[in-house]
């Protein structure tokens, strides 16, 4: 359905975005998972034909975005990742505000916005201004604002930014029932993996303005599949003993805790014993191991050397 | 375009306060400033000549003579003292033949005392040049007063059409300098709504709508328009009918001239928006530069006070100038459409060399 080839943005000496091809089909709910800086913001608004690509192209069944963005347009709904809503203006009037510049007809309208009011749970708050909203309310109008013209695709810049525990849970649910009831395109950009984990059908990982991975949740993670990841809780931290686990051959990565260190290490049957040895050395007691199924944050710390949040 | 404009309008409904403040503080200004140069005043005069006695007695009877203003002598002290805590706007320091005028501000009061004060030693000057030569000093003053008071022959100044010329009125002059001040303040601050949509990404979502460009554009200009006029005439109307201000009997020609200097003034407000890139900034730089123009276009002072030609190149560069001279055209000479035409094409020119720069700056600024 949507496609970009070698998509680029300079700006000035700086390349912000590098190459990046990815694809959506029909009806698919895609991430864009990446570290804040990543570029994903670019990508998105040269998807959304907001800006020009240095180079590349973005195409809509074919038909190139950057050279007729109407066609896209039509189709694309939007949710930046600010709140633009009119902060003055109650909720209701915003959903009327951009229905009417979307162009929803008339004796459909009314209905339009009671329906989408009802999806992100704010109907009996429909009179109340904006401004009097919680982060979380206002984040779900920021996305029932692009709702209201029925887009086939929907594009979503980290709409979870900033807010509760619930209110995210809500937002992720309202996604998931838009992709698999309406049956909408989603893109869904965020650097939180979790996220990106429970909505989307594949994942694209960005860095330093390119994609440096892509494929499926299970395609991703069998990056590690010849890896362990283990958690490991010492009685002290040490930084040398960190160094010191760091020159072991299998050791991929060691991330130091709030209590101790995460390892990802090629798989090895004396791992655990040279880990003992050298806890012994340095006078630190190994509390506990636990093994892990890898992440997506772990698949991503493999191949950048750093954590999402870094 | 109209959901984008009535978008705006419920903003302003919902928000009202600044709007009303302005329309207050213009004709609050308006009353504050031309009371005070309406009202007698008294002012202090003093000399620290070493003759001072004698150059106080010498001057104060000519200055209270045919004024209807107080001169008073004062001790020099007192007198400076007063000008600097701000009791009095003036006070007169009288040298020989000459005057400084001691003030820390520059209110119309401070212009009006100073014409009298000029006016009273340029005719003391003229007759003293006249008498040195003279043997009967006395004499000859006594006559030359008495001629100026019963002129053997008098020139009588009418206007073109013949008929008798108006009495300039600096009260009506203020009261449109200020009204047009603020309304550049309004119109500044609701183009503005470019800029804050912008940042709030509201901008770039009307911009994946069906809205064109054109029409979001317009829909802001006409907005910023329509308060314009909205608050310019909401006050001119409450001095005419309210407080019984003498504008002119051309109501429908000062509709003209706001229409086009809130056209004008809207362009050079998208302007200076495409100079910056925040709405902050425009906050910070719009009410620092637009008080001066009025300044330096001279619509506080008497006409033709302003007569560097680089202060007036730059007043003609902005749209009051030319609205000031259009209103008071209509206003104090009975003006018709066609003695204002001069100054609407001005207007318009201003108008719209500012909006296809200002815009084709906005959108720079954009990419």
């Amino acid at each position: 359905m949507i496609e970009t080839i070698k998509l680029r943005k300079d700006f000035k000496e700086k390349t912000v975005v590098e190459d990046v091809d990815l694809y959506l089909d029909k009806g698919e709910s895609v991430g864009l998972l990446g570290p804040n800086g990543a570029g994903k913001s670019t990508t998105i608004s040269m998807i959304s034909s907001l800006l020009k690509p240095t180079s590349g192209d973005v195409k809509l069944n074919g038909e190139s975005v950057v050279k007729h963005p109407s066609e896209l347009r039509k189709v694309l709904g939007v949710v930046p990742q600010e709140i633009a809503l009119y902060q003055e203006l109650t909720a209701y009037e915003n959903l009327k505000f951009f229905g009417r510049i979307y162009r929803v007809p008339k004796d459909k309208l009314e209905t339009r916005i009671q329906t989408t009011l009802k999806l992100v749970g704010l109907k009996d708050r429909q009179k109340d201004r904006i401004k009097t909203f919680s982060g979380g309310m206002k984040r779900r109008i920021n996305i029932a604002s692009a709702l209201l013209h029925h887009p086939k695709v929907l594009i979503l810049d980290e709409p979870t930014v900033g807010i509760d525990p619930q209110s995210r849970n809500y937002i992720l649910e309202m996604i998931r029932q838009l992709n698999e009831q309406s049956g909408t395109t989603i893109l869904y950009t965020s650097h939180y993996m979790e996220e990106v984990e429970q909505l989307c059908d594949r994942v694209y990982i960005m860095d330093h303005g390119k994609v440096i991975a892509s494929g499926s949740q299970s395609e991703l993670l069998s990056i590690l599949s010849n890896e362990d990841t283990m958690r490991v809780q010492l009685n002290q931290m040490s930084h040398s003993l960190v160094k010191a686990i760091q020159e072991i051959d299998v050791i991929r990565q060691v991330e130091e805790t709030g209590d101790g260190i995460k390892i990802i290490a090629k798989k090895s049957t004396n791992l655990i014993s040279n880990l003992v040895k050298l806890a012994d050395q340095q006078n630190i007691k190994i509390l506990n191991f636990q093994m892990e199924n890898p992440s997506l944050e772990d698949v991503f710390l493999h191949l950048t050397g750093r954590t999402l949040r870094d | 375009m109209i959901p984008v404009f009535l978008a705006q309008l419920t903003k302003e409904c919902r928000n009202p306060l600044l709007l009303i403040i302005f329309i207050a503080a213009s004709i609050g200004a308006t009353i504050i400033f031309t009371d005070g140069t309406q009202s007698p005043t008294t002012v202090s005069i003093f000399s620290e000549e070493e003759n001072a006695r004698s150059i106080e007695e010498k001057w104060e009877p000519l200055l209270n003579e045919d004024s209807d203003m107080r001169f008073v002598i004062t001790d020099s002290e007192e007198a400076r003292e007063d000008v600097q805590q701000g009791r009095a706007d003036l006070a007169i320091k009288l040298l020989e033949d000459d005057y400084r005028l001691v003030t820390t501000s520059n209110l119309p009061t401070v212009a009006y005392v100073d014409q009298h004060v000029r006016k009273v030693f340029e005719k003391e000057a003229t007759i003293q040049s006249a008498i040195e030569q003279s043997e009967d000093a006395e004499g000859l003053r006594a006559d030359i007063e008495t001629k100026l008071e019963d002129p053997p022959m008098e020139m009588e100044v009418d206007s073109i059409t013949g008929d008798e010329l108006p009495n300039y009125d600096m009260g009506t002059q203020l009261m449109f300098a200020f009204t047009l001040l603020v309304a550049m303040f309004i119109i500044g601050f609701r183009i503005n709504n470019i800029l804050k949509d912008k940042v709030y990404g509201l901008w770039d979502r009307m911009i994946l709508s069906p809205v064109s460009k054109t029409g979001m554009y317009t829909a802001y200009i006409a907005y910023a328009f329509f308060i314009g006029v909205v608050q310019t005439l909401s006050v001119i109307l409450t001095f005419k009918y309210v407080l019984n201000y003498d504008i002119g009997d051309r109501l429908d020609l000062l509709i003209i001239i706001i229409a086009f200097f809130t056209f004008s003034m809207v362009s050079v407000a998208t302007l200076l928006t495409g100079l910056v890139k925040k709405p902050e900034q425009f906050y910070a730089i719009y009410p620092s530069v637009i008080p001066i123009i009025p300044l330096i276009s001279g619509a506080y002072m008497m006409p033709g006070t302003i007569s560097n030609p680089v202060l007036t190149f730059i007043a003609d560069l902005f749209p009051v100038s030319h609205a000031m001279d259009a209103i008071l055209n209509v206003v104090m000479y009975d003006g018709t459409l066609h003695d204002i035409t001069h100054s609407l094409l001005f207007m318009t020119l201003i108008g719209v060399v500012a909006m296809g720069i200002g815009v084709n700056l906005v959108e720079r600024r954009k990419n």
